[in-house]
């Protein structure tokens, strides 16, 4: 009895040690020690999610800012918000002038981007190492107080809705991108174009910009990764400093029902008066991007289409020449992750042909397994890609954030990599019958 | 009652302000109002290079990079398009990527399979001194890419289907360029300032295609390709002398072979005075602008103040000509400068995307930006403000391996010597605002060639302000007739 009311005593102030601690500090750090790069987690007060990953070979340290915010966050009727968002972002804050952020990179010899996709808005910087502070007062003004008002979103529009007309009128195979992403999305939230539509844009209130920077645009909805010649230490007090005081935003609202879309076959076709050559979308929807199918799948794709010597390529355009040009890949979008291929003929005969081709190379991976010399060499392509993802300081960082979004961990490449390289002829068969049925989405893109 | 709540009203002001001060929020959020003072920059430890040389004279360099398990090889084999004979230009071009197109035992889909299976990639580039071979592969297939790579270069098989296929290619990548204005742009204003000199073979367009034959394709390459006009620049985890093993087992048998003297110096003249060519892309809804002249070579030291003055000029957006033309005159959607290295000499020129109205304009705006660096100091504050810019970025330049591995390729290529490596922040450093006026003086900055392209019916009826000659070509860069105006 006195020895438990001992423990208890013990774990009361252990307790309130870590208590008081995770006050103070507001951080809970995660190390990874396994990892090929040192890497440290943490999560601030206010929610945000840190990721610290030192590399003293070069003075330069890369920043990255993800927003868990999308096109899928959008409603109908107001699509465009999130890229409008992007634009915004370098438009000024209470401490920064318009593009005063963008000079700012330039003038120190950095380097910056920003990118808008379906679930994530990323900003980018590599500077040289002694700018770190630099770029956390800058990301921590844009987060806490954005300045947006009617004159900027009016001229974020217009640019976007210019941007919008530059494409179509220059991207012949634009719209059918769009339809072919309805086809395999039937749902809004997945199916619509990142980049907005001019009607929806035009429509949009200063108000609905603003809402959606204070949901979205919030400490609790970032993950805030760096990699690069940093004393982490000192690294993480100048983020508490320049993030820890923003307030938490409220809670995020629920993503749309992540319901997968029904697997049926779909074959469609479009007219296109700008296309110069007839061609077609072809896609399979494929697992829920977090299964395990995923690793099989991601060889399949390196065997079906990476390089000049993977299996479709070697056969459309090489050896048969029925293609002029393919792409293709694997896309983790929620809530299905999707195998999907762009192909370019001549003529509407050689689609026909090039989709019975593709068809029959389906089959052979049903069917017969991948000889072992041809699964290495994808598995050595794949090796090296995924080695590649963390190879340098920028790459780094927005590898960890991504992953650590998508897996809510802080992932170890190591084991990750060793997972994919462990699947075997027998896995592609079985995970090419449970995929790559009947129900594929064919979008037929004719010339007018 | 009344002294009590005016005590109250005091005490609780007193509270709030003394609460407020101590807020460590509200003191915390005065640092947002201004930047933060960046800490001095760390020094940076450029990466160290070994070298060593096989016995049949190949020179092997080392940056050993304690790294991932990937391995970046370059390989420079001084077989630019200069040394294409006189009557065969695009033979050095045709040269460079025959390697890959075949060799004894494999045939050009087997080399594909095997740069593939090293988990690898393979690149060619030609350059007017230089044909650049890149090549990326895991570390752990290091013997099989090096054998691939012995062979390729040590028994390359010149079938003439692949020789078609090659010739096939260079055709149609040339005709596609030409659809590029900064491509008939930036070439047209090299031919110029390369005219009766070899390095103009660099400028070769589709029509030489045709004349490349097999018969001259074997004694051009055997003459050209061997180990002791080559070099070897491997970046990876292993040191020196693992990597002096490995590629000695496997290009120890490349025999060497006499070599012919090196290619003639720099264009004899750079040009004397304004030169204007005009290309006409009917319909083009911007003209390019390029104008450029033979200047040094990136061996002569007033290199450093010749970096310092182009970073102030047009380095970036924040330099002269962009703040100029775009910012300020609204002529021009972007405007910068930059060096292009060659062994003897470099180009210095300007390209500017501008309004297809203001283009006599916006030549005279860049001239008069010209004038000004070479009329009078810069001020120590922008100079130091470039100095900082191009030390800082250096280390962005050379983050990946395959940025490390060409920087030092292009070095070596350029025969910079070790010191231009090692010492480069100093340098840099030592570059002070008279450097750079002494250095615009030496230089022709102010008779450049000058190409533009753009719609003839806008971009012609505007000259004649002072530009009172232009000289018109096709976009193959034959001649057409000179517009004079008065």
């Amino acid at each position: 009895m006195k020895m438990c009311l001992g423990i208890k005593k013990t774990l009361l102030i252990l307790w309130a040690f870590v208590f008081l601690f995770g006050f103070a500090s507001g951080i809970q750090p995660q190390e990874n020690k396994k990892l090929p790069f040192s890497a440290t987690l943490y999560k601030l007060k206010n929610g945000l999610h840190v990721i610290l990953s030192e590399d003293h070979s070069l003075p330069i340290v890369s920043v990255v800012m993800v927003y868990n915010v999308g096109s899928m966050n959008e409603q109908p009727g107001k699509t465009g918000l999130a890229y409008l968002m992007e634009n915004l972002m370098f438009q000024g804050s209470e401490n920064i002038g318009r593009m005063q952020h963008i000079s700012i990179i330039n003038r120190v010899g950095g380097e910056l981007n920003a990118t808008t996709t379906v679930d994530r808005t990323v900003f980018l910087q590599k500077v040289p190492s002694n700018q770190l502070t630099q770029v956390l007062w800058l990301e921590s003004d844009r987060m806490k107080s954005l300045q947006i008002n009617a004159a900027k979103v009016e001229k974020a529009k217009q640019e976007i809705i210019a941007d919008i007309r530059n494409r179509k009128a220059f991207s012949p195979y634009l719209e059918s991108y769009w339809r072919f992403d309805q086809l395999v999305y039937p749902s809004f939230a997945y199916g619509h174009p990142v980049i907005g539509a001019e009607a929806d844009l035009q429509e949009l209130k200063v108000q609905d910009v603003r809402d959606f920077y204070n949901t979205y645009y919030v400490p609790n909805n970032a993950v805030l990764s760096i990699a690069g010649k940093i004393d982490r230490e000192k690294a993480l007090t100048d983020i508490r400093k320049y993030f820890e005081t923003i307030p938490e935003g409220k809670e995020i609202p629920h993503m749309p029902l992540s319901k997968s879309p029904e697997k049926i076959a779909i074959h469609e076709s479009m007219e296109s008066d700008q296309a110069p050559s007839p061609g077609f979308h072809l896609g399979y929807r494929l697992a829920h991007p977090s299964s395990e199918d995923l690793y099989v799948l991601a060889l399949i794709e390196y065997i079906l289409l990476r390089g000049n010597t993977s299996r479709l390529h070697k056969r459309l355009i090489k050896r048969e020449r029925l293609a002029l040009h393919m792409e293709g890949s694997i896309e983790k979008r929620n809530p299905v992750a999707r195998f999907r291929l762009f192909i370019l003929n001549n003529n509407q005969f050689m689609v026909q042909r090039t989709q019975r081709a593709i068809f029959s190379e389906m089959n052979r991976l049903k069917n017969s397994f991948v000889p072992a010399e041809e699964l290495q060499k994808s598995k050595n392509m794949f090796k090296m890609d995924y080695i590649d993802q963390y190879a340098d300081s920028l790459s780094r960082a927005l590898f960890l954030a991504e992953e650590f979004l998508f897996k809510k961990i802080l992932i170890n490449p190591s084991e990750e990599l060793s997972k994919y390289l462990a699947v075997t002829s027998t896995d592609i068969v079985g995970v090419s019958n449970r995929y790559f049925g009947e129900e594929s989405v064919i979008l037929d893109i004719e010339v007018k | 009652m009344k002294y009590g709540n005016r005590l109250k009203a005091i005490l609780s002001t007193l509270i709030l302000l003394l609460s407020a001060l101590a807020s460590p929020l509200i003191a915390q959020e005065r640092f947002r109002r201004t930047p933060p003072i960046p800490e001095p920059l760390p020094e940076l430890k450029i990466p160290e290079i070994q070298s060593t040389s096989l016995w049949n004279g190949l020179t092997l360099w080392v940056i050993q990079k304690d790294n991932l398990p990937i391995i970046d090889l370059k390989l420079i084999t001084f077989a630019g398009e200069t040394s294409s004979p006189e009557e065969l230009p695009g033979m050095a071009t045709l040269a460079a990527h025959i390697i890959s197109r075949g060799c004894s035992g494999l045939s050009s889909s087997q080399i594909e399979e095997e740069i593939e299976y090293v988990g690898g990639s393979f690149s060619t580039t030609v350059h007017p001194d230089y044909a650049l071979f890149s090549f990326t592969f895991l570390e752990e297939h290091l013997d099989r890419s090096l054998d691939l790579l012995s062979r390729m270069l040590l028994q390359p098989s010149f079938l003439r289907r692949e020789i078609d296929t090659i010739k096939r290619n260079m055709y149609y990548d040339l005709v596609e360029q030409g659809s590029s204005p900064d491509f008939l742009a930036k070439r047209q204003m090299l031919r110029i300032l390369f005219a009766n000199h070899p390095y103009q073979k660099s400028t070769f367009n589709e029509e030489v295609i045709k004349n490349l034959t097999q018969k001259d394709l074997v004694p051009f390459f055997y003459n050209n390709y061997r180990p002791n006009n080559a070099h070897i620049i491997l970046t990876s985890n292993l040191d020196l002398e693992t990597a002096a093993i490995k590629v000695r087992r496997y290009l120890q048998r490349w025999q060497k072979r006499e070599m012919r003297p090196a290619q003639p110096l720099s264009p004899e003249s750079n040009n004397k005075k304004i030169r204007v060519c005009f290309i006409d892309t009917p319909k083009a809804k911007e003209a390019t602008l390029y104008l450029g002249n033979v200047v040094i070579p990136a061996t002569d030291p007033d290199i450093f103040p010749l970096l310092v003055m182009n970073q102030v000029l047009g380095g970036t957006p924040n330099s002269r000509l962009f703040l100029n033309l775009r910012e300020s005159k609204e002529y021009a959607y972007q405007a910068f400068s930059q060096i292009d290295y060659y062994k003897n000499f470099s180009v210095f020129f300007i390209n500017a995307k501008v309004r297809p109205e203001v283009v006599e304009a916006s030549i005279q705006e860049i001239l008069n930006e010209i004038r000004s660096i070479t009329n009078k100091n810069v001020s120590t504050f922008e100079i130091e403000q470039a100095k900082s810019y191009i030390i800082s970025n250096f280390p962005l330049q050379i983050e990946s391996l395959a940025d490390l591995t060409a920087k030092v390729a292009e070095n070596k290529a350029l025969n910079l010597g070790d010191d231009h490596w090692k010492r480069y922040y100093e340098n840099i450093m030592l570059v002070t605002s008279d450097k750079v006026f002494e250095l615009s003086r030496r230089i022709p900055l102010l008779t450049p060639v000058v190409v533009v392209v753009g719609d003839s019916d806008i971009v012609l009826n505007q000259f004649g302000k002072f530009i009172k000659e232009v000289e018109i070509f096709n976009d193959k860069g034959v001649y057409l007739g000179t517009y004079k105006f008065d």
